[in-house]
């Protein structure tokens, strides 16, 4: 378990209760979690136990019902809309099982948007977001558009976008549910390098065992609560931080 | 976020949706068009007018017999009828430096293959300049105060548009008169007026003039249409207005320049009122569609705003993004309204060439004299531009704002 200081994320007594008319459900019902900098972790666990909704609070698209999200020793509870927008773009990266690329624009264009959001100029923001598409091997497929490329191609475009303003933490909601296994392999991969040589904690929510096999640990999550959590014993010379 | 990337984000949005942005765009730029053309137009036709009013000058009153339609007692009532002694009378009243009477008949000139709708008038032919500031003649000279055969005619009946029959010096013309008075009279031109235009209710151009005594004896009636009375100065009009008024009390009308401008001013702006809310409902219908076009954007793309909350995106800068959308339709509407407007407003006012040819006029009217000049004064042109960006900018705020709004989880989940 990680030190204090050095937690990416941390949620306190955290719970989730959606309510639909007269009827509540809780989806989450107090979680204790601490992920540490530079970690890449997997969060598994059956359909609706709440792993979606875990990364929500955690990439500060959502606010917990009760308990408290603290994200790189930030209370989320303390920030406003506009803060939490701000936290988003400047610490987050998301990436998500269906690709959530604008359609319209094309791969660098939507890779660019994280930036535009937080006012990078046309050409700084232009030249890091080809090399951040050719990081993934895409170069030459900048100026299509999300319907011209393969599943494995968009999911690479999402995944620049999510890492093109060098976020501390990067959430993966099943990053890999929607490519081919040579595909999720290469992913997994670059992720795995990235985690390495950048430091960036990862959070990947998934159904896959190779996926959550090549993390450093794995949380399951059972109707709103963690089960178990487990480090994995890797294969290769992972040292940590 | 920059300015700039909020704008080409929208265009790109626009441009994304071609035909429903173009139909959008269609709705503004008609309202506009139609503001602008009916307000310059109905100011064209004001500023007209008033440029009539003026080459009678200000210092000129019309009298003429008051029309008793609904005249008490019998309705054989005769109306009150301007003899030679009225004009003696009104002559001796204080700051009226003269009086000059007339007789005025709609007529039928008639020569070669030319048959002109016009106007006879019968008038001291010395007095027309002074009537009618700038006429002059284009050749020949006056009729004669007791030359009963001798006429000067207008313009357009010497010249008529579309005929290759022309008048000439001397020539014989024979007219027919309508009103009470019929059958048939034979002039001969001795003058012709230049180009001059309408005055009020006459268009000079198509109305032979001859001496007061000739119509009297062709007319046979001792009894003048009306009077023209000139004041010393133009300080007097309103002076001897009411004493002409004080004396004859209801039995008749006065009317002067300055009265007629107010009161076609009046007319004329009500008309602008009237149009430019017709062009504003217009408007508003179209601000509608923007508003509607606006929700079914924000609903389509409700997962893409999901996606920019997710990115980053403050609520501030997402509603910027869609106002901005509604701002370009606006700005494009606006620009695009403006000049197709300012076509149709010539279109209406029939001073285009493409509208001269059509054969609306009469023959003998000429395209000059009837034709409007829409005016555009700065403001109406800023207005024209500038109000539509306002009402896109009202009507795009609503639906950008709830895009603002949305909740992310809910947004990205959005099918």
């Amino acid at each position: 378990m990680p030190s204090h200081a050095n937690l990416a994320v941390q949620t306190i007594d955290v719970t989730k209760v959606y309510r639909v008319g007269h009827i509540s459900y809780s989806a989450l019902r107090g979680v204790n979690l601490k992920i540490g900098k530079r970690e890449l972790v997997s969060v598994v666990g059956p359909s609706g136990s709440g792993k979606s909704t875990l990364l929500n609070l955690i990439g500060a698209l959502d606010p917990p019902t009760s308990g408290r999200v603290i994200i790189d020793g930030v209370d989320l509870r303390k920030l406003n809309e506009d803060r939490l927008a701000l936290l988003r773009n400047q610490k987050i990266g998301f990436v998500y099982q269906t690709f959530n690329l604008i359609q319209r624009l094309t791969a660098v264009e939507n890779v660019e948007m994280p930036l535009i959001a937080g006012g990078v100029p046309d050409k700084i923001r232009r030249s890091r977001s080809l090399k951040m598409l050719s990081a993934v091997g895409l170069a030459d497929k900048a100026n299509k558009r999300p319907t011209e490329l393969s599943g494995g191609e968009q999911q690479r475009v999402a995944i620049a976008r999510a890492l093109v303003t060098r976020p501390a933490l990067v959430l993966g909601d099943e990053p890999t549910g929607n490519v081919d296994s040579k595909t999720t392999i290469e992913i997994l991969n670059y992720i795995v390098q990235v985690n390495r040589t950048l430091g960036t904690t990862f959070v990947l929510v998934t159904h896959n065992p190779d996926v959550a096999n090549m993390t450093h640990r794995m949380i399951t999550i059972k109707d709103g609560l963690i089960e178990k959590e487990q480090y994995i014993q890797r294969m290769d010379s992972y040292t940590g931080s | 976020m920059r300015t700039s990337d909020i704008f080409k984000l929208a265009f790109k949005a626009l441009r994304d949706r071609k035909v429903r942005s173009l139909l959008t765009i269609l709705g503004i730029m008609i309202g506009s068009a139609i503001i602008l053309a009916l307000i310059a137009s109905s100011s064209g036709l004001s500023a007209g007018v008033q440029a009539q009013v003026e080459k009678i000058g200000a210092n000129t009153l019309t009298v003429s017999s008051a029309r008793q339609f609904f005249a008490s007692g019998s309705s054989g009532t005769q109306n009150y009828q301007l003899s030679q002694q009225d004009v003696n009378t009104i002559k001796s009243f204080q700051g009226v430096s003269d009086v000059i009477p007339y007789y005025s008949q709609r007529a039928t000139i008639s020569y070669g293959g030319n048959s002109i709708e016009g106007e006879l008038i019968g008038v001291d032919t010395n007095a027309l300049f002074t009537m009618y500031k700038g006429l002059n003649l284009y050749s020949g000279s006056l009729p004669g105060s007791y030359d009963p055969s001798a006429a000067a005619v207008g313009y357009s009946i010497a010249f008529p548009t579309g005929s290759s029959d022309q008048l000439t010096l001397n020539q014989m013309i024979s007219i027919t008169l309508g009103g009470q008075t019929s059958g048939t009279l034979t002039f001969l031109v001795k003058g012709i007026f230049s180009a001059y235009g309408r005055v009020l209710f006459s268009d000079i151009d198509s109305t032979i003039f001859i001496s007061l005594q000739s119509a009297q004896i062709l007319l046979k009636t001792q009894y003048f249409s009306g009077l023209y009375v000139m004041t010393s100065t133009a300080g007097d009009v309103t002076t001897v207005q009411q004493e002409i008024e004080t004396y004859y009390g209801t039995q008749v009308r006065v009317m002067n320049a300055g009265s007629m401008v107010s009161s076609v001013e009046s007319i004329t702006s009500q008309m602008t009122v009237f149009l430019g809310s017709i062009g504003a409902v217009s408007l508003f219908v179209a601000a509608v569609g923007i508003t509607n076009t606006m929700f079914v954007s924000v609903m389509e793309r409700t997962r893409e705003i999901g996606i920019l909350k997710a990115l980053g995106y403050k609520p501030k800068q997402i509603m910027g993004m869609f106002l901005s959308e509604a701002i370009l339709s606006g700005i494009v509407g606006g620009v695009g309204g403006t000049i197709l407007g300012y076509v149709l407003s010539f279109m209406i006012g029939g001073a285009l060439p493409m509208s001269g040819g059509f054969g609306m006029s009469r023959p003998g009217q000429t395209g000059s004299s009837t034709t409007l000049t829409p005016v555009f004064t700065p403001e109406l042109i800023a207005f024209s531009l500038l109000f539509p960006i306002g009402i896109a900018v009202l009507a795009g705020l609503y639906p950008a704002w709830r895009a603002s709004k949305m909740n992310a989880v809910v947004a990205l989940k959005y099918e």
